[in-house]
């Protein structure tokens, strides 16, 4: 088993007494730096995920599905997913770790066939599994993973690796990954059949260590794709074979010591070939109020840009929906391809039961509409659409 | 690793550092290997005793206790980096782990068991201090005189972390080093069993209370028998609470495991000095313990 | 525009970083008490930004940003 109990193995007081020993000259010998896990952990995390999506009032006569009449705001319930989620991390030595995640959904609801419009009932089950073999020596570090995922119409399988190296003092860690995703499509309307979409993406990432209360990433990343990319089971969806986009990410973790509390700030760009850029802004304050609780109020806002080919909503044409431009080659009424702007506000509760075991509770609550965009102008004639998770975990370490 | 196994067995070489009983305990292929491997890190404890000794003239340390009051000593790294360390235990213990807290030795004489006068115990405490240590620039003063600094609170097991490291460099994967009790483990026995390891019975000298299985990193006891007397009833012992000038009796035996020795030596002390709070600072370092408290209740975490 | 978009961007970055590096503090293995608590370390809750990056990816058109791999899915 490892010489080291790993620093986050430890609680507060352990972990630092332990730093400042190893700082002494050659106590600690080759081993200095991140070992296996001393201990197991065993976690489960249950999601229950809503969404609902307002129906237009009477303003746009004829558009909808419920008589405007009833109130103000009136809602038709979408999607709602049920998933449990376990995750197994097993040390083998010093040198070796293994994880394992596995993931049950349960998908039922209903979707809109174009735009925010008809809705069409689905349920569906998918489970997820994914392994990792990790191998620690002591400048860095290297993870194997493979995953495969299945449901009713998708299967996807995927190989990756990553490999993390960090500069003597353990300020600076970089990390480059490589994961390739071969997936196959059987829509159950049979609009195509055996279709399969495969990519690999990239990361490059730097963890920079500024100060006592301050750590940094930056992330890189490069997906290629091609392959079938439309949606089967949406109207006029006609999407190009191929897919590349880029991202680039900042995250920043500050922690104030006398306040007991840390903030946790990201951002990610986003840029693709088909025409949508967005930026993803998230905050969260982490506030310690003793007896092994913890409180964090979070925030999320997204913004996007249309992709190329999204045909924009006409409710003048209702029923029916809109025509794709005379021509075109590619064309989507997918809402997730308009322009919008998506805000969500959340709270997570930590309880550390004892030195082993904690558990967590979180309720995000996200809506999405196309005037929310940062600037622009946001997509008209969609509903707004809401969510609401509710997430709730154990972790216990033996 | 498997396959050296067989032509291993296991050797113990004793020797006399620190004042106290030592040794040293590895598997090798054959003695004369074993002499030649542990010599290296007998010199290796030795070469701390010396440097970091109050009693001989040309260590560091009683260069730098000659000159309170006076001029800064510079430091070389190794020492530089033990009193950052220093420094560290200091805060994180509220200054309950001192180690300027020597001088009350001048007070206390194990060997003639009277209590000191209180005055004499304030005059001490007023040398006393690790606020009162000047550290910049890599150099070391005392801004009073008459201060004095030792080692005394993790010397040992310093020493015991650094032969065994030196031994690992060797090429030794089961073993340890044992200084007086202050003890550091370089791998389980040649078979991959742990080394079983006797916590003695705080009152009575030859009689285990338990014992610990142990294959890596650091053990450390201490209690309050190793150097102790008793008047009217009470047991007076020789670890000094630095606030008041008094013997800790909380505790009759503190033993920690940790990662380093030196780490579990400070652990033991600490718990020792915390008395009553010893117990939750203990369960918040997260480290496996043993502990005998006054009234003789064991405690343990594992 | 999107060339102009990101050149921008990785202008502004470029200085970012290079200020940020000036402001780079050499931190000691005894001083890294704070930096080791679960709230300052990146992707503490693994299980939560699985289903973070599951939940937004389906309802976003943007994916990724920290890791390689993880599977797909249908989502719709």
């Amino acid at each position: 088993m490892a010489a080291i109990k790993h620093h986050k193995q430890l609680p507060e007081l352990g972990a630092a007494l332990l730093s400042a020993a190893m700082a002494l000259p050659c106590v600690m010998g080759v081993a200095h730096a991140e070992s296996a896990p001393e201990k197991g952990t065993l976690s489960f995390k249950y999601l229950d995920y809503k969404e609902r999506q307002q129906i237009a009032d009477g303003a746009s006569a004829g558009y909808g599905l419920s008589d405007s009449k009833s109130g103000a705001s009136a809602f038709d319930d979408r999607i709602r997913v049920k998933a449990t989620a376990s995750k197994l991390v097993l040390p083998i030595n010093s040198e070796w770790s293994m994880s394992g995640t596995l993931i049950t959904d349960s998908i039922s609801g209903a979707s809109p066939a174009y735009h925010t419009e008809a809705l069409t009932g689905m349920k569906d089950f998918r489970r997820a599994v994914d392994t990792s073999l990790t191998h620690y020596s002591p400048d860095g570090t290297f993870t194997l993973g493979v995953n495969h995922s299945g449901e009713r119409d998708y299967v996807s399988r995927g190989v990756s690796l990553l490999a993390t190296r960090a500069t003597e003092n353990k300020n600076t860690t970089w990390t480059a990954g490589i994961g390739v995703n071969r997936d196959q499509i059987n829509p159950s309307n049979r609009i195509v059949f055996n279709e399969t979409k495969n990519g690999t993406d990239l990361l490059l990432g730097v963890t920079q260590v500024m100060s006592m209360n301050d750590i940094v990433q930056f992330n890189l990343g490069y997906y290629k794709g091609h392959g079938y990319y439309s949606d089967p089971y949406k109207i006029y969806d006609e999407r190009p074979r191929n897919r590349n986009h880029e991202t680039l990410q900042t995250r920043w973790n500050h922690h104030f010591s006398e306040l007991n509390a840390t903030t946790r700030l990201a951002y990610r760009f986003y840029t693709d070939n088909w025409g949508i850029r967005s930026h993803t802004f998230d905050a969260e304050w982490v506030q310690n109020v003793g007896w092994g609780w913890s409180a964090a109020p979070a925030i999320r806002y997204y913004t996007q840009t249309a992709a190329k080919f999204y045909v924009e909503a006409d409710p003048s044409l209702s029923p029916f929906p809109p025509n794709p431009p005379m021509g075109a080659q590619y064309f989507s009424e997918d809402q997730r391809m308009s322009a919008f702007g998506g805000l969500a506000f959340g709270m997570k509760l930590v309880k550390q039961i004892n030195l082993d075991t904690k558990v967590d509770f979180k309720f995000e609550q996200y809506g999405q509409k196309g005037s929310w965009i940062l600037s622009g102008k946001g997509s008209q004639g969609l509903a707004p659409f809401y969510a609401r998770s509710i997430q709730v975990g154990l972790t216990h370490a033996f | 690793m498997t396959t050296e196994v067989s032509k291993q067995s296991t050797h113990r070489l004793h020797f006399k550092a620190m004042g106290s009983a030592c040794e040293i305990v590895l598997a090798a292929e054959s003695y004369s290997d074993v002499q030649a491997i542990a010599q290296f890190a007998i010199d290796e404890v030795l070469r701390i005793e010396r440097k970091y000794s109050r009693y001989t003239d040309d260590s560091i340390i009683a260069k730098i206790n000659q000159q309170a009051g006076k001029s800064p000593i510079p430091c070389d790294d190794e020492t530089w980096a033990l009193f950052q360390f220093a420094t560290q235990l200091f805060e994180k213990s509220d200054g309950l782990f001192d180690m300027t807290s020597g001088v009350l030795r001048q007070a206390w004489d194990f060997k003639n068991p009277t209590l000191p006068q209180p005055e004499k115990l304030q005059e001490l405490i007023s040398r006393m201090g690790w606020q009162k240590v000047q550290l910049q620039n890599q150099s070391i003063r005392f801004s009073q005189e008459g201060m004095e600094i030792d080692l005394g609170g993790f010397g040992k097991e310093y020493a015991a972390d650094r032969a065994a490291n030196v031994l690992k460099e060797k090429g030794v994967n089961h073993g340890y080093v044992n200084l007086a009790g202050d003890m550091r483990f370089i791998g389980p026995k040649p078979s991959g069993e742990p080394w079983m390891i006797g916590i003695q019975n705080p009152r009575q000298r030859n009689e285990v209370i338990a014992t610990l299985p142990m294959s890596h990193g650091g053990l450390a006891t201490s209690g309050d028998y190793e150097k102790y007397f008793e008047l009217n009833g009470k047991r007076y012992c020789h670890v000094l609470n630095p606030k008041t000038g008094y013997p800790v009796n909380y505790w009759r035996t503190v033993s920690v495991s940790a990662p380093i020795a030196v780490l579990a030596g400070c652990t033991t002390t600490m718990t020792m000095l915390k008395e009553e709070q010893g117990l939750s600072f203990l369960e918040s370092t997260g480290f496996d313990f043993l502990a005998i408290d006054s009234s003789g209740q064991f405690h343990t975490k594992k | 525009m999107h060339n102009r978009t990101f050149g921008i961007l990785a202008f502004v970055l470029v200085t970012w970083v290079m200020q940020g590096c000036s402001m780079i503090q050499s931190v000691e293995p005894w001083q890294k008490g704070n930096l080791a608590k679960p709230e300052m370390t990146f992707d503490n809750d693994p299980l939560e930004t699985g289903y973070k990056e599951h939940i937004y990816s389906s309802k976003e058109a943007s994916s990724g940003g920290s890791g390689v791999g993880g599977g797909g899915c249908g989502c719709n």
